[in-house]
């Protein structure tokens, strides 16, 4: 029975505006809508581009709407949390007076009878706008405008960013191999598969031969030695972005193991300050005690309960070639 | 040996492979690819050594994993060093880069495979974050309103109705009956269940070869007779849905005006995309549209396009003179690829 692994991934992304879409952004906040004149036509959202040809359009800004036209629309009646709504709502292109293309967005009607082609529509503002498109809450029919909650006005000056946070949750198979990799972890035996094509070993789970492309099943399972030399490392220091848990630097090394050709990357170092780690280090495998390991206990992932690596006080081979060994 | 200069090189599809298009599937992206190259390039007594090129379609945001094509390689066996390289796009377009560098003259085998699993995540919460930063992202706008949107705007345009879109069902997933379809409850007005794809996880792998190579390894090469592909702008708002210019245009580069094909293959996953496709196409009833079942029967995105082009080259391997494939990417038929396959003497 494959077990899964559910991983929520987010990406805070931070977007320039520019010039064209940062007016519009800024203007939003004074709840105003604008368009970019076109020739005679007026596009909304503005564009810095001709949509067709991509040449850059003048930076000639209109006002538009408030209020608009419903000119097709579907109802949306089991909403997502990604939704401007968390009641059933109909996504519209609305043609707000004075421009020329439609803008889509919610519509709150209340029920699918209550959206029609041809129905006027105005925007509910947020209270507290940041200048972004959901400052407008959603359209609601009528010619007026609304606010939700207390009116926070305008920005204080040009709105030039704009934060967006992408998450997914996903949910992956664990491979077979990598399950009883971990699982060996556990009784601290490091578990590497031997290609019975080519002879390479693989280390971490891997659970087929990348150069001969086959699938490495159980019993292509080898024990690999838990001594290895340093081949190469880096001293990480850790920028501080949301999840990053480090606040000092720290090291990765690489471990090339005795009698093998595996190498295993990125590894922690234990008992070994980052500036004394070298390349022909001697270093010995370390596991988290029976008690932490896990899921949350030593390296994780595929690497189950290793933990890291720390010096034997062995003498250092010395070997010009090892610090090419990273994979 | 490379050809003389000004001495057109011919391309050809010489065979293909897809793991079973499944709801759920528990094996890995690398390993459904693993087991489509296999199949793909035994049947024609290669092996991994004898590929020259390979270009693999795949989708980070679908798998959840930044580079996650790099995973992927060890399906390829790149070793000694390949040349290789990835579109984040459907296998399909890889198809039409690993064309174009068969082109250049100087190899001769070429694979090319799109792959996805679409169980990973939820599709309704990924791809509105494919889509436009600044205003359609933040509003989450999904597959669905997209295709709900678009599906609205060929009705009005007379180009298809709730009725004919029942009928693309019935005739695509070979069952059900179209007034009891239409009986049902709207998924999201004016699209119902039956009119929308199943999600789905697979993988498909393609082996081009160039034109002596090819006759060598099959008695029925499908020869690429043309192959073009276009895009629209990206705000959809801002182009007419009841249109798909840069179909048109693709074909026509294709060749599609120079000889009749016998059957289309086009991707389709929503039904109204067919009948809006068909007539910007201008395919008649003499040719034969999706009889593979299309994206209405499996759609693993990413490979679905691929399908395509498999499914009308063994149209050709099968006996058939001249076919038509179609791929598409981006929200209401956005990009748009057309790859012509004819059989030569």
């Amino acid at each position: 029975m494959t077990r899964f692994v559910e991983s929520t991934i987010t990406f805070p992304y931070k977007r320039s505006l520019g010039p064209v879409l940062g007016a519009f952004m800024t203007a939003l906040t004074e709840r105003r809508i604008l368009g970019i004149r076109h020739g005679d036509r007026v596009l909304v959202p503005p564009s810095e581009w001709d949509p067709m040809t991509g040449a850059e359009l003048p930076h000639d800004l209109v006002e538009v709407g408030p209020a608009g036209t419903v000119e097709s629309f579907t109802w949306v009646p089991a909403p997502s949390v990604q939704h401007p709504l968390d009641r059933p709502f109909a996504f519209a292109f609305i043609r707000l007076d004075g421009a020329s293309t439609p803008l889509l967005h919610a519509v709150d009607a209340g029920s699918p009878d209550g959206v029609e082609v041809g129905m006027r529509v105005a925007p509910r503002w947020r209270g507290q706008r940041v200048g972004r498109i959901d400052d407008i809450v959603c359209f609601a029919p009528g010619e007026e405008p609304a606010i939700d909650g207390e009116d926070g006005g305008p920005a204080e000056g040009p709105v030039t960013m704009m934060d967006y946070r992408a998450s997914i949750t996903y949910t992956n198979p664990v491979p077979a191999a990598t399950d009883r990799v971990v699982a060996a972890s556990l009784e601290r035996r490091l578990v590497g598969l031997g290609c019975p094509h080519c002879g390479r070993v693989y280390a971490g789970g891997r659970g087929y031969c990348p150069i001969d492309a086959v699938e490495l099943g159980p019993e292509c399972e080898v024990d690999l030695p838990q001594t290895g030399t340093v081949t190469n490392y880096s001293i990480v220091t850790p920028v501080q972005y949301p999840g990053q848990t480090e606040t000092e630097p720290f090291v990765r090394a690489f471990v090339l193991l005795d009698g093998t050709d595996v190498v295993l990357p990125y590894s922690p170092v234990i008992d070994l300050p980052a500036d004394e780690v070298h390349v022909g280090q001697r270093v010995e495998a370390v596991w988290a005690s029976s008690a932490d390991a896990g899921d949350q206990g030593g390296m994780g992932g595929a690497w189950g309960a290793l933990e890291g690596w720390r010096p034997t006080g062995d003498p250092d081979i010395d070997d010009p070639d090892l610090v090419n060994r990273i994979f | 040996m490379a050809p003389e200069a000004g001495d057109p090189v011919e391309v050809a599809v010489v065979g293909w492979a897809h793991t079973p298009f499944v709801r759920h599937t528990e094996r890995s992206e690398t390993e459904l690819l693993m087991e489509a190259i296999t199949a793909a390039l035994a049947p024609l007594g290669l092996s991994r050594a004898d590929v020259d090129f390979t270009c693999l379609g795949s989708c980070d945001y679908i798998t959840g994993q930044a580079f996650s094509f790099v995973s992927n390689l060890d399906a390829i066996g790149a070793w000694p060093p390949k040349r290789d390289s990835h579109v984040e796009m459907d296998g399909a377009w890889a198809l039409y880069e690993a064309w174009l560098r068969l082109k250049e003259g100087d190899i001769e085998i070429a694979v090319v495979t799109g792959s996805g699993r679409s169980s990973t995540g939820d599709p309704t919460l990924i791809y509105p974050m494919e889509m436009d930063p600044y205003f359609l992202a933040p509003l989450g706008v999904d597959p669905l309103t997209f295709a709900a949107l678009q599906a609205r705007a060929v009705i009005a345009a007379g180009i298809a109705d709730e009725r004919s879109m029942a009928e693309v069902a019935v005739r695509s997933r070979g069952r059900g009956d179209v007034d009891e379809l239409l009986a049902e409850d709207y998924l999201r007005q004016p699209l119902r269940r039956h009119d929308v794809p199943p999600i789905t996880d697979g993988a498909a792998a393609m082996v081009l070869a160039t034109g002596e190579r090819a006759r060598r390894l099959v008695d029925r090469p499908a020869f690429v007779a043309g192959i073009d592909h276009r895009t629209e702008c990206h705000n959809p708002g801002f182009r007419r849905l009841d249109d798909s210019p840069s179909t048109r245009l693709a074909a026509a580069a294709a060749g599609l005006g120079d000889r009749p094909v016998e059957l289309a293959e086009l991707q389709a996953a929503f039904t109204h995309e067919e009948l809006l496709l068909r007539h910007v196409l201008g395919l008649g009833d003499e040719v034969a549209v999706n009889p593979s079942g299309g994206a209405l029967r499996a759609n693993p995105i990413m490979a679905t396009g691929l399908c395509r082009i498999g499914a009308a080259a063994d149209h050709v391997a099968g006996g058939g003179t001249r076919a038509l494939a179609h791929a598409t990417s981006g929200p209401c038929l956005q990009q748009n690829l057309v790859c012509i396959l004819e059989h030569r003497p």
